[in-house]
């Protein structure tokens, strides 16, 4: 992919965002991005911690289950939606800058939810952006960024969580923007 | 959060598991509020060892395209994303995306700390792979050989997104 190709594709992907931010409340959520393979979805399933899911073949409620934390890790763990399909997608986005989607869905554990978002089906690996969830049928869709409120709550306000991060901070402290540590970029 | 020891209570595709999933089917899977959900097979997934080399990505950008996702160029967005949550891949020579799901002894795996502090780098690891739904799960036993960040791709790209 060229320079200006790779551009292209984060302005449209940015538009898209503002249009999201845009929305009405409880209007349906889904908002492509203009990513190849993606597809604009309404999924219904289980919230399920990944890891248990994988091993045991259901979900964390498994009562024999050795590898499924309580409340699927409370946060701390990657989860994924096992449609009633069996299949079982990782929810690997949120409706936020730079973040996953474990903070929208681990509240969820073990419950079912409808998503509404993006599931990009690349060859290579088939991943899903939560954009919004409710788990009642009749109640309007809730944003999927609750990442942003917990990290205020953790670390006060900030315009750009990604750049005031304290962890974040402390690794590029430590290694440089590029990973290389005493390469810096061009003033 | 588990005890090293009680990961290796059930192996992959085990007895434990299949009557775990035999219980599951039969008991039926508790369903809430939406129907239809939870009644689809629910096998548990069978791993096989690898050896895997490779580049560590942040699994959205790569896998989606959105931004130039690789080396020095995109070292601070994948921490960024790695940070925030969002799954770690490795993406080897041939353009397979390993989902990262476990790292050594950590029984996290969102913004794990050894997950975090290796990205971009070049690394071999050794682990288990299951294969589902179009996705390949990885869980690293060990990390065998890390060369650091040797994809030097900013002099073309600067610093994607956004600048630092």
């Amino acid at each position: 992919m060229t320079h200006a190709e790779t551009s292209l594709r984060r302005a449209a992907a940015m538009l898209a965002g503002l249009a999201m931010l845009a929305a009405p409340h409880g209007a349906r959520a889904a908002e492509a991005w203009g990513i190849e393979h993606e597809k604009e979805v309404k999924l219904t399933g289980k919230v399920v911690d990944l890891l248990c899911a994988l091993r045991t073949g259901t979900d964390a409620k498994t009562v024999d289950a050795t590898d499924c934390p309580p409340d699927c890790g409370g946060g701390r763990r990657q989860l994924g939606l096992l449609t009633g399909a069996g299949k079982l997608h990782p929810a690997v986005k949120a409706n936020a800058d730079f973040a996953g989607a474990t903070a929208d869905l681990a509240p969820y554990c073990g419950r079912t939810v409808e998503v509404d978002g993006l599931l990009i089906a690349n060859p290579a690996a088939t991943l899903l952006m939560v954009q919004a969830l409710r788990t009642d049928p009749k109640a309007s869709f809730v944003k999927a960024d609750r990442f942003l409120a917990e990290w205020a709550r953790q670390n006060g306000k900030a315009e750009e969580w990604f750049r005031a991060d304290p962890k974040v901070k402390a690794v590029i402290a430590a290694d440089g923007v590029f990973g290389i540590r005493g390469l810096e970029p061009k003033p | 959060m588990l005890a090293t020891n009680e990961r290796h209570k059930i192996g992959w595709g085990g007895r434990a598991a299949k009557a775990v999933t035999g219980l599951a089917l039969a008991a039926g899977l508790a369903v809430s509020g939406l129907a239809g959900v939870g009644s689809g097979p629910a096998e548990a997934a069978a791993g096989r060892r690898v050896q895997v080399t490779g580049e560590v990505v942040d699994t959205w950008c790569a896998v989606t395209g959105i931004m130039f996702a690789y080396g020095t160029a995109h070292h601070q967005c994948a921490v960024w994303c790695a940070i925030g949550g969002i799954p770690v891949s490795i993406k080897d020579a041939a353009g397979n995306f390993y989902l990262v799901l476990r790292i050594e002894e950590d029984e996290t795996n969102v913004a794990a700390p050894r997950l975090v502090t290796i990205q971009s780098h070049e690394v071999t690891v050794d682990g288990e792979l299951v294969e589902r739904d179009g996705v390949k799960y990885l869980l690293v036993t060990k990390v065998a050989d890390d060369k650091g960040v040797i994809n030097l791709t900013h002099e073309e790209y600067g610093v994607q997104p956004f600048g630092n």
